[in-house]
Protein backbone atom coordinates (compact mmCIF):
# COMPACT_ATOMS: atom_id res chain seq x y z
CA UNK A 1 0.00 0.00 0.00
CA UNK A 2 1.01 3.16 -1.11
CA UNK A 3 1.70 5.51 2.20
CA UNK A 4 2.38 9.39 2.57
CA UNK A 5 5.53 9.97 4.71
CA UNK A 6 5.19 11.93 7.48
CA UNK A 7 7.69 14.26 6.24
CA UNK A 8 5.38 14.81 3.53
CA UNK A 9 2.31 15.64 5.94
CA UNK A 10 4.49 18.09 7.92
CA UNK A 11 5.18 19.44 4.38
CA UNK A 12 1.81 19.76 3.88
CA UNK A 13 0.38 21.64 6.68
CA UNK A 14 3.32 24.42 6.17
CA UNK A 15 1.74 25.02 3.25
CA UNK A 16 -2.09 24.87 4.30
CA UNK A 17 -0.86 28.12 6.44
CA UNK A 18 -0.94 29.90 2.86
CA UNK A 19 -4.20 28.08 1.93
CA UNK A 20 -5.65 31.55 1.25
CA UNK A 21 -2.80 33.36 -1.28
CA UNK A 22 -5.05 33.22 -3.94
CA UNK A 23 -8.04 33.62 -2.29
CA UNK A 24 -10.78 34.95 -5.20
CA UNK A 25 -14.20 35.52 -5.77
CA UNK A 26 -14.07 32.63 -8.27
CA UNK A 27 -12.74 29.87 -6.49
CA UNK A 28 -12.25 30.97 -3.09
CA UNK A 29 -9.47 28.73 -1.79
CA UNK A 30 -9.56 26.39 -4.17
CA UNK A 31 -5.64 27.13 -5.66
CA UNK A 32 -4.70 26.97 -2.39
CA UNK A 33 -6.00 23.92 -1.54
CA UNK A 34 -4.61 22.43 -4.24
CA UNK A 35 -0.99 23.87 -3.50
CA UNK A 36 -1.50 22.42 -0.25
CA UNK A 37 -1.94 18.68 -1.01
CA UNK A 38 0.26 18.86 -4.28
CA UNK A 39 3.59 17.48 -2.24
CA UNK A 40 1.24 14.28 -1.42
CA UNK A 41 -0.22 14.07 -4.82
CA UNK A 42 2.96 14.11 -6.19
CA UNK A 43 3.76 11.33 -3.84
CA UNK A 44 0.83 8.88 -4.99
CA UNK A 45 1.12 9.99 -8.85
CA UNK A 46 2.95 10.40 -12.18
CA UNK A 47 2.97 12.18 -14.98
CA UNK A 48 -0.95 12.54 -16.63
CA UNK A 49 -2.69 11.12 -13.80
CA UNK A 50 -1.17 13.60 -10.96
CA UNK A 51 -2.13 16.53 -13.48
CA UNK A 52 -5.37 15.05 -14.06
CA UNK A 53 -5.70 14.47 -10.43
CA UNK A 54 -4.64 18.55 -9.82
CA UNK A 55 -7.45 19.76 -12.03
CA UNK A 56 -9.76 18.35 -9.76
CA UNK A 57 -8.59 20.00 -6.96
CA UNK A 58 -7.71 23.72 -8.34
CA UNK A 59 -11.74 24.12 -8.66
CA UNK A 60 -13.90 25.38 -5.93
CA UNK A 61 -13.36 25.41 -2.51
CA UNK A 62 -13.90 27.34 0.71
CA UNK A 63 -13.95 26.62 4.31
CA UNK A 64 -13.02 27.69 7.37
CA UNK A 65 -8.70 28.33 7.59
CA UNK A 66 -8.51 26.08 10.78
CA UNK A 67 -10.76 23.62 9.99
CA UNK A 68 -9.27 23.28 6.35
CA UNK A 69 -5.90 20.88 7.46
CA UNK A 70 -8.82 18.48 8.72
CA UNK A 71 -10.63 18.25 5.32
CA UNK A 72 -6.98 18.14 3.83
CA UNK A 73 -5.96 15.28 6.05
CA UNK A 74 -9.02 13.01 5.24
CA UNK A 75 -8.94 13.89 1.49
CA UNK A 76 -5.19 12.88 1.56
CA UNK A 77 -6.07 9.68 3.17
CA UNK A 78 -8.66 8.89 0.27
CA UNK A 79 -6.68 9.57 -2.29
CA UNK A 80 -4.11 7.26 -0.61
CA UNK A 81 -6.52 4.51 -0.62
CA UNK A 82 -7.43 5.29 -4.27
CA UNK A 83 -4.21 5.63 -5.50
CA UNK A 84 -3.88 2.14 -3.58
CA UNK A 85 -6.86 0.86 -5.09
CA UNK A 86 -8.34 -0.01 -2.09
CA UNK A 87 -11.22 2.57 -2.55
CA UNK A 88 -13.99 4.33 -3.65
CA UNK A 89 -13.99 5.90 -7.43
CA UNK A 90 -12.46 9.82 -7.70
CA UNK A 91 -16.29 10.83 -7.59
CA UNK A 92 -16.53 10.49 -3.77
CA UNK A 93 -13.54 12.49 -2.54
CA UNK A 94 -14.71 15.34 -4.25
CA UNK A 95 -18.66 14.62 -2.82
CA UNK A 96 -16.96 14.32 0.42
CA UNK A 97 -15.10 17.55 0.21
CA UNK A 98 -18.09 19.25 -0.81
CA UNK A 99 -20.00 17.86 2.12
CA UNK A 100 -17.47 18.86 5.01
CA UNK A 101 -16.27 22.10 3.85
CA UNK A 102 -19.25 24.36 3.99
CA UNK A 103 -20.33 22.85 7.84
CA UNK A 104 -16.98 23.46 8.45
CA UNK A 105 -16.93 26.40 7.52
CA UNK A 106 -20.46 27.55 9.42
CA UNK A 107 -18.72 25.90 12.61
CA UNK A 108 -15.22 27.46 12.66
CA UNK A 109 -16.54 30.85 11.31
CA UNK A 110 -18.96 30.83 14.70
CA UNK A 111 -16.56 29.13 16.73
CA UNK A 112 -13.15 31.11 16.08
CA UNK A 113 -14.32 34.72 14.86
CA UNK A 114 -17.38 34.87 16.26
CA UNK A 115 -16.61 33.81 20.04
CA UNK A 116 -12.72 33.19 20.57
CA UNK A 117 -11.83 36.24 19.17
CA UNK A 118 -13.83 38.41 21.19
CA UNK A 119 -13.03 36.62 23.90
CA UNK A 120 -9.41 37.19 23.60
CA UNK A 121 -9.66 40.11 23.17
CA UNK A 122 -12.06 40.93 26.08
CA UNK A 123 -9.39 39.31 28.13
CA UNK A 124 -6.02 41.55 26.32
CA UNK A 125 -8.12 44.50 26.55
CA UNK A 126 -8.24 44.48 30.36
CA UNK A 127 -4.18 44.19 30.44
CA UNK A 128 -3.90 46.73 28.09
CA UNK A 129 -5.88 49.38 30.25
CA UNK A 130 -3.90 48.98 32.83
CA UNK A 131 -0.87 49.85 29.96
CA UNK A 132 0.38 46.62 30.47
CA UNK A 133 2.95 46.23 27.61
CA UNK A 134 2.70 42.80 27.38
CA UNK A 135 -0.81 42.50 26.07
CA UNK A 136 -0.71 42.07 22.72
CA UNK A 137 2.06 39.25 23.16
CA UNK A 138 -0.17 37.59 25.74
CA UNK A 139 -3.46 38.31 23.17
CA UNK A 140 -1.35 36.52 19.95
CA UNK A 141 -0.12 33.28 22.30
CA UNK A 142 -4.26 32.82 24.31
CA UNK A 143 -5.65 33.19 21.24
CA UNK A 144 -3.60 30.66 19.10
CA UNK A 145 -3.89 28.06 21.55
CA UNK A 146 -6.99 27.15 20.01
CA UNK A 147 -6.47 27.63 16.36
CA UNK A 148 -2.79 25.90 16.57
CA UNK A 149 -4.44 22.43 18.72
CA UNK A 150 -7.92 22.63 15.76
CA UNK A 151 -4.45 23.10 12.72
CA UNK A 152 -2.44 20.32 14.04
CA UNK A 153 -4.43 17.51 15.93
CA UNK A 154 -7.55 17.59 13.12
CA UNK A 155 -5.28 17.65 10.20
CA UNK A 156 -3.71 14.18 12.22
CA UNK A 157 -7.10 12.79 12.96
CA UNK A 158 -8.68 13.86 9.13
CA UNK A 159 -5.31 11.94 7.89
CA UNK A 160 -5.93 9.13 9.94
CA UNK A 161 -9.60 8.45 10.48
CA UNK A 162 -10.58 10.13 6.51
CA UNK A 163 -14.30 10.11 5.99
CA UNK A 164 -14.78 8.78 9.69
CA UNK A 165 -13.32 11.98 10.85
CA UNK A 166 -17.03 13.45 10.26
CA UNK A 167 -18.11 11.35 13.22
CA UNK A 168 -15.26 12.79 15.09
CA UNK A 169 -15.72 15.88 14.95
CA UNK A 170 -19.85 15.35 15.44
CA UNK A 171 -18.88 13.44 18.63
CA UNK A 172 -17.13 16.56 20.22
CA UNK A 173 -20.32 19.02 19.75
CA UNK A 174 -18.12 21.76 18.32
CA UNK A 175 -21.27 24.01 17.36
CA UNK A 176 -22.54 24.07 21.31
CA UNK A 177 -18.90 25.04 22.32
CA UNK A 178 -19.15 27.98 19.65
CA UNK A 179 -22.62 28.92 21.97
CA UNK A 180 -20.51 29.16 24.66
CA UNK A 181 -17.49 30.61 23.81
CA UNK A 182 -19.72 33.49 22.40
CA UNK A 183 -21.80 33.58 25.59
CA UNK A 184 -18.36 33.67 28.00
CA UNK A 185 -17.08 36.36 25.41
CA UNK A 186 -20.36 38.38 26.31
CA UNK A 187 -19.97 38.48 29.79
CA UNK A 188 -15.76 39.25 29.13
CA UNK A 189 -16.82 42.18 27.48
CA UNK A 190 -19.73 42.99 30.11
CA UNK A 191 -16.77 42.77 32.84
CA UNK A 192 -14.80 45.11 30.51
CA UNK A 193 -16.92 47.98 29.64
CA UNK A 194 -17.77 47.80 33.52
CA UNK A 195 -13.97 48.25 34.26
CA UNK A 196 -13.55 50.61 31.71
CA UNK A 197 -16.39 53.28 33.00
CA UNK A 198 -15.76 52.97 36.41
CA UNK A 199 -12.04 53.48 36.00
CA UNK A 200 -13.08 56.12 33.55
CA UNK A 201 -15.39 57.79 36.42
CA UNK A 202 -12.75 57.50 39.05
CA UNK A 203 -9.98 59.45 36.87
CA UNK A 204 -12.80 62.36 36.10
CA UNK A 205 -13.52 61.97 40.04
CA UNK A 206 -17.24 61.78 39.32
CA UNK A 207 -19.57 59.35 41.77
CA UNK A 208 -19.07 56.23 40.55
CA UNK A 209 -23.29 54.91 40.67
CA UNK A 210 -23.05 57.14 37.42
CA UNK A 211 -21.86 54.22 35.27
CA UNK A 212 -24.87 52.04 35.76
CA UNK A 213 -26.37 54.91 33.57
CA UNK A 214 -23.58 53.77 30.67
CA UNK A 215 -25.78 50.51 30.05
CA UNK A 216 -28.89 52.32 28.35
CA UNK A 217 -26.77 54.20 25.37
CA UNK A 218 -24.19 50.94 25.07
CA UNK A 219 -28.07 49.01 24.66
CA UNK A 220 -29.72 50.99 22.70
CA UNK A 221 -26.11 51.36 20.05
CA UNK A 222 -26.32 47.51 20.10
CA UNK A 223 -30.04 47.45 19.35
CA UNK A 224 -29.23 50.58 16.69
CA UNK A 225 -26.20 47.95 15.05
CA UNK A 226 -28.57 44.77 14.85
CA UNK A 227 -30.79 47.02 12.64
CA UNK A 228 -27.89 47.53 10.18
CA UNK A 229 -26.79 50.94 11.01
CA UNK A 230 -22.72 51.19 10.27
CA UNK A 231 -20.41 50.88 12.83
CA UNK A 232 -18.51 53.92 11.25
CA UNK A 233 -21.53 55.82 11.08
CA UNK A 234 -22.26 54.88 15.00
CA UNK A 235 -18.74 56.25 15.80
CA UNK A 236 -19.02 59.21 14.13
CA UNK A 237 -22.64 60.19 15.55
CA UNK A 238 -21.24 59.15 19.26
CA UNK A 239 -17.76 61.33 18.69
CA UNK A 240 -19.69 64.16 17.50
CA UNK A 241 -22.25 64.18 20.14
CA UNK A 242 -19.55 63.74 23.34
CA UNK A 243 -17.44 66.81 21.37
CA UNK A 244 -20.50 69.10 21.01
CA UNK A 245 -21.90 68.09 24.36
CA UNK A 246 -17.90 68.87 25.71
CA UNK A 247 -17.57 72.37 24.10
CA UNK A 248 -20.99 73.27 25.76
CA UNK A 249 -20.28 72.01 29.22
CA UNK A 250 -16.45 74.22 28.33
CA UNK A 251 -18.79 77.05 27.61
CA UNK A 252 -21.48 76.73 30.60
CA UNK A 253 -18.06 76.54 32.78
CA UNK A 254 -16.84 79.56 31.77
CA UNK A 255 -19.93 81.56 32.27
CA UNK A 256 -20.75 80.34 35.89
CA UNK A 257 -17.28 81.36 36.27
CA UNK A 258 -16.84 84.72 34.62
CA UNK B 1 10.44 60.90 9.70
CA UNK B 2 10.74 59.02 6.25
CA UNK B 3 12.41 55.76 8.36
CA UNK B 4 9.34 56.06 10.59
CA UNK B 5 6.64 56.00 7.45
CA UNK B 6 8.80 53.03 5.75
CA UNK B 7 9.10 51.08 9.09
CA UNK B 8 5.49 51.46 9.22
CA UNK B 9 5.11 50.48 5.73
CA UNK B 10 7.04 47.09 6.49
CA UNK B 11 4.99 46.69 9.49
CA UNK B 12 1.47 46.90 7.11
CA UNK B 13 2.90 44.43 4.74
CA UNK B 14 3.19 41.82 7.21
CA UNK B 15 -0.10 42.61 9.04
CA UNK B 16 -1.49 42.68 6.08
CA UNK B 17 -0.47 39.71 4.75
CA UNK B 18 -1.72 38.19 8.04
CA UNK B 19 -5.36 39.13 7.63
CA UNK B 20 -6.00 37.22 4.71
CA UNK B 21 -3.53 35.55 2.85
CA UNK B 22 -1.02 33.93 5.34
CA UNK B 23 -0.62 32.50 8.74
CA UNK B 24 -3.87 34.53 10.40
CA UNK B 25 -2.35 34.57 13.52
CA UNK B 26 -3.99 37.57 14.48
CA UNK B 27 -0.90 39.69 14.86
CA UNK B 28 -2.96 42.03 12.20
CA UNK B 29 -5.18 42.86 14.98
CA UNK B 30 -5.13 46.32 15.91
CA UNK B 31 -4.48 45.36 19.35
CA UNK B 32 -0.81 43.37 18.15
CA UNK B 33 -0.60 45.37 15.17
CA UNK B 34 -0.71 48.90 16.65
CA UNK B 35 1.42 48.41 19.32
CA UNK B 36 3.72 46.64 17.40
CA UNK B 37 4.37 49.29 15.01
CA UNK B 38 4.77 52.00 17.96
CA UNK B 39 7.23 49.78 19.56
CA UNK B 40 9.36 49.92 16.18
CA UNK B 41 8.83 53.67 16.13
CA UNK B 42 10.02 53.95 20.06
CA UNK B 43 6.71 55.29 21.73
CA UNK B 44 4.75 51.49 22.23
CA UNK B 45 2.35 53.01 24.58
CA UNK B 46 0.28 55.20 21.80
CA UNK B 47 0.09 52.23 19.86
CA UNK B 48 -1.41 50.11 23.09
CA UNK B 49 -3.65 53.33 23.01
CA UNK B 50 -5.26 53.30 19.75
CA UNK B 51 -4.71 49.21 19.90
CA UNK B 52 -7.54 49.43 22.36
CA UNK B 53 -9.91 51.84 20.96
CA UNK B 54 -9.55 50.33 17.08
CA UNK B 55 -9.48 46.16 18.50
CA UNK B 56 -13.37 46.24 19.09
CA UNK B 57 -15.06 48.49 16.53
CA UNK B 58 -15.17 46.33 13.78
CA UNK B 59 -14.89 42.93 15.29
CA UNK B 60 -18.27 42.10 15.36
CA UNK B 61 -17.25 42.02 10.99
CA UNK B 62 -17.01 38.04 10.61
CA UNK B 63 -14.41 37.55 7.17
CA UNK B 64 -17.69 35.18 6.43
CA UNK B 65 -17.23 33.55 2.97
CA UNK B 66 -16.57 36.46 0.53
CA UNK B 67 -17.57 39.08 2.82
CA UNK B 68 -14.57 41.55 3.31
CA UNK B 69 -15.00 43.59 6.29
CA UNK B 70 -13.34 47.17 6.60
CA UNK B 71 -9.65 47.15 7.00
CA UNK B 72 -8.90 47.83 10.89
CA UNK B 73 -5.74 46.48 10.40
CA UNK B 74 -3.48 49.54 8.42
CA UNK B 75 -6.05 51.77 10.21
CA UNK B 76 -4.42 50.97 13.70
CA UNK B 77 -0.98 50.58 12.05
CA UNK B 78 -1.14 54.04 10.12
CA UNK B 79 -2.81 56.12 13.27
CA UNK B 80 -0.22 54.76 15.06
CA UNK B 81 2.68 56.26 12.61
CA UNK B 82 0.57 59.60 12.06
CA UNK B 83 -0.13 59.94 15.61
CA UNK B 84 3.79 59.47 16.27
CA UNK B 85 5.44 61.50 13.55
CA UNK B 86 3.01 64.28 13.78
CA UNK B 87 3.69 64.72 17.28
CA UNK B 88 7.22 65.16 16.75
CA UNK B 89 6.72 67.35 13.30
CA UNK B 90 3.87 69.69 15.33
CA UNK B 91 5.31 69.28 18.46
CA UNK B 92 2.35 68.06 20.49
CA UNK B 93 1.43 65.39 22.38
CA UNK B 94 -1.46 63.75 24.60
CA UNK B 95 -4.28 62.11 23.78
CA UNK B 96 -5.83 64.83 21.82
CA UNK B 97 -3.53 64.21 18.72
CA UNK B 98 -4.13 60.56 19.26
CA UNK B 99 -7.52 60.47 18.77
CA UNK B 100 -7.45 63.12 15.97
CA UNK B 101 -5.16 60.86 13.59
CA UNK B 102 -7.37 57.82 14.57
CA UNK B 103 -10.72 60.01 13.53
CA UNK B 104 -9.15 60.88 10.29
CA UNK B 105 -7.48 57.22 9.62
CA UNK B 106 -11.46 55.45 10.22
CA UNK B 107 -13.08 56.87 7.46
CA UNK B 108 -10.09 56.39 5.19
CA UNK B 109 -9.52 52.52 6.37
CA UNK B 110 -13.02 52.15 4.28
CA UNK B 111 -9.86 52.36 1.32
CA UNK B 112 -8.96 48.88 2.28
CA UNK B 113 -12.11 47.36 2.19
CA UNK B 114 -12.08 48.74 -1.36
CA UNK B 115 -8.46 47.59 -2.29
CA UNK B 116 -8.85 44.36 -0.42
CA UNK B 117 -12.02 43.47 -3.03
CA UNK B 118 -9.67 44.46 -5.50
CA UNK B 119 -6.76 42.20 -5.03
CA UNK B 120 -9.69 39.16 -4.53
CA UNK B 121 -10.84 40.34 -7.96
CA UNK B 122 -7.60 40.82 -9.53
CA UNK B 123 -6.71 37.08 -8.06
CA UNK B 124 -9.49 35.52 -10.05
CA UNK B 125 -7.41 35.88 -13.27
CA UNK B 126 -4.49 33.71 -11.67
CA UNK B 127 -7.63 31.07 -12.23
CA UNK B 128 -7.20 30.94 -15.76
CA UNK B 129 -2.96 30.90 -15.85
CA UNK B 130 -3.23 27.67 -13.35
CA UNK B 131 -5.26 26.25 -15.84
CA UNK B 132 -2.94 27.06 -18.28
CA UNK B 133 -0.31 26.06 -16.70
CA UNK B 134 -1.88 22.63 -15.60
CA UNK B 135 -2.85 22.63 -19.37
CA UNK B 136 1.30 22.43 -20.08
CA UNK B 137 1.90 20.20 -17.59
CA UNK B 138 3.73 22.37 -15.63
CA UNK B 139 3.31 22.15 -11.76
CA UNK B 140 5.65 24.45 -10.54
CA UNK B 141 3.91 26.82 -12.98
CA UNK B 142 0.61 26.66 -11.14
CA UNK B 143 2.62 26.44 -7.82
CA UNK B 144 4.01 29.85 -8.79
CA UNK B 145 0.81 31.40 -9.52
CA UNK B 146 -1.09 30.65 -6.54
CA UNK B 147 2.48 32.25 -4.40
CA UNK B 148 1.31 35.49 -7.01
CA UNK B 149 -1.34 36.18 -5.02
CA UNK B 150 0.20 37.30 -2.28
CA UNK B 151 1.30 40.32 -4.44
CA UNK B 152 -2.17 41.70 -4.69
CA UNK B 153 -2.80 41.46 -0.70
CA UNK B 154 0.28 43.17 -0.37
CA UNK B 155 -0.30 45.90 -2.58
CA UNK B 156 -3.76 46.03 -1.01
CA UNK B 157 -2.36 46.52 2.65
CA UNK B 158 0.08 48.83 1.82
CA UNK B 159 -1.99 51.05 -0.72
CA UNK B 160 -4.58 50.98 2.07
CA UNK B 161 -1.70 52.17 4.62
CA UNK B 162 0.06 54.60 2.07
CA UNK B 163 -3.44 56.24 1.34
CA UNK B 164 -4.17 56.77 5.06
CA UNK B 165 -1.06 58.12 6.17
CA UNK B 166 -0.88 60.50 2.98
CA UNK B 167 -4.31 61.36 4.02
CA UNK B 168 -3.68 62.00 7.61
CA UNK B 169 -0.27 64.10 7.27
CA UNK B 170 -2.27 66.23 5.00
CA UNK B 171 -5.41 66.90 6.46
CA UNK B 172 -3.83 66.45 10.28
CA UNK B 173 -1.40 69.46 10.12
CA UNK B 174 -4.43 71.72 8.99
CA UNK B 175 -6.56 70.72 12.06
CA UNK B 176 -4.97 70.69 14.55
CA UNK B 177 -4.51 74.33 15.43
CA UNK B 178 -8.13 74.20 14.77
CA UNK B 179 -9.20 71.48 17.08
CA UNK B 180 -6.75 71.57 19.38
CA UNK B 181 -8.35 73.30 21.85
CA UNK B 182 -11.91 71.66 21.71
CA UNK B 183 -10.45 68.30 21.73
CA UNK B 184 -9.30 68.28 25.09
CA UNK B 185 -13.01 68.90 26.60
CA UNK B 186 -13.90 65.63 25.28
CA UNK B 187 -10.84 63.70 24.52
CA UNK B 188 -11.03 61.74 27.73
CA UNK B 189 -14.88 60.77 27.02
CA UNK B 190 -14.31 60.07 23.26
CA UNK B 191 -11.80 57.81 24.12
CA UNK B 192 -14.00 55.86 26.84
CA UNK B 193 -16.69 55.74 24.24
CA UNK B 194 -14.65 54.28 21.37
CA UNK B 195 -14.28 50.71 22.65
CA UNK B 196 -17.75 50.86 24.17
CA UNK B 197 -19.28 51.71 20.52
CA UNK B 198 -17.41 48.53 19.26
CA UNK B 199 -18.75 46.28 22.27
CA UNK B 200 -22.29 47.52 21.83
CA UNK B 201 -21.98 46.55 18.16
CA UNK B 202 -20.78 43.11 18.84
CA UNK B 203 -23.40 42.69 21.32
CA UNK B 204 -26.14 43.86 18.69
CA UNK B 205 -24.98 41.47 16.36
CA UNK B 206 -23.55 38.76 18.13
CA UNK B 207 -25.50 35.39 17.22
CA UNK B 208 -26.42 34.31 21.09
CA UNK B 209 -30.15 34.27 22.28
CA UNK B 210 -30.44 36.87 25.69
CA UNK B 211 -27.14 38.17 25.26
CA UNK B 212 -28.11 41.75 26.43
CA UNK B 213 -29.48 39.89 29.23
CA UNK B 214 -26.52 38.09 30.13
CA UNK B 215 -24.41 41.55 29.17
CA UNK B 216 -26.38 43.96 31.64
CA UNK B 217 -25.89 40.90 33.97
CA UNK B 218 -22.24 40.47 33.65
CA UNK B 219 -21.70 44.64 33.34
CA UNK B 220 -23.67 45.17 36.66
CA UNK B 221 -22.75 42.59 38.93
CA UNK B 222 -18.86 43.79 37.79
CA UNK B 223 -19.39 47.56 38.47
CA UNK B 224 -21.54 46.78 41.62
CA UNK B 225 -18.37 44.63 42.68
CA UNK B 226 -15.78 47.59 42.07
CA UNK B 227 -17.81 50.56 43.25
CA UNK B 228 -18.72 48.14 46.68
CA UNK B 229 -15.22 47.28 47.00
Amino acid sequence: MMTISWRTRLYIWFRLLLLQASWNFERLQGIGFFYSLLPGLRKLYRDEKLIEVSRKYVGYFNTHVYLAPMVAGAVLKLEEDQASGIADPVLKIDDFKEMVAAPYAAIGDALFWGGLRPLAAGITLFLAIKGILWAPLIFVLTYNLVPTVFRTVFFVRGYRQGMESVEWIQKHRLPDWAIHTKETAIVILGGLSAFMVFSHLNQQQLPGWLGLFTLLPMVLLGLVARKGLSTLLLVFITVASIFLIGLFWADMVFLIAS
Amino acid sequence: MTVSLAFGALISLICGLDRVAILQIMISRPIVAAPLTALALGEPLVGLQIGVMVELLWLARLPVGAAVPPDDTQVAIASSVLAIVLGETLNASGMELLLLCLLIAIPLGKVGQYFDHIARQYNVRLIKQVDSALDRGSLLGAEFQHLRGLTSFSLASVGTYAIIVLGGLSIVPFLWPLLQQSLSHSSAWIQLALPLVGIAVILGTINVSRAITLFCASFGMSFLLMWLV
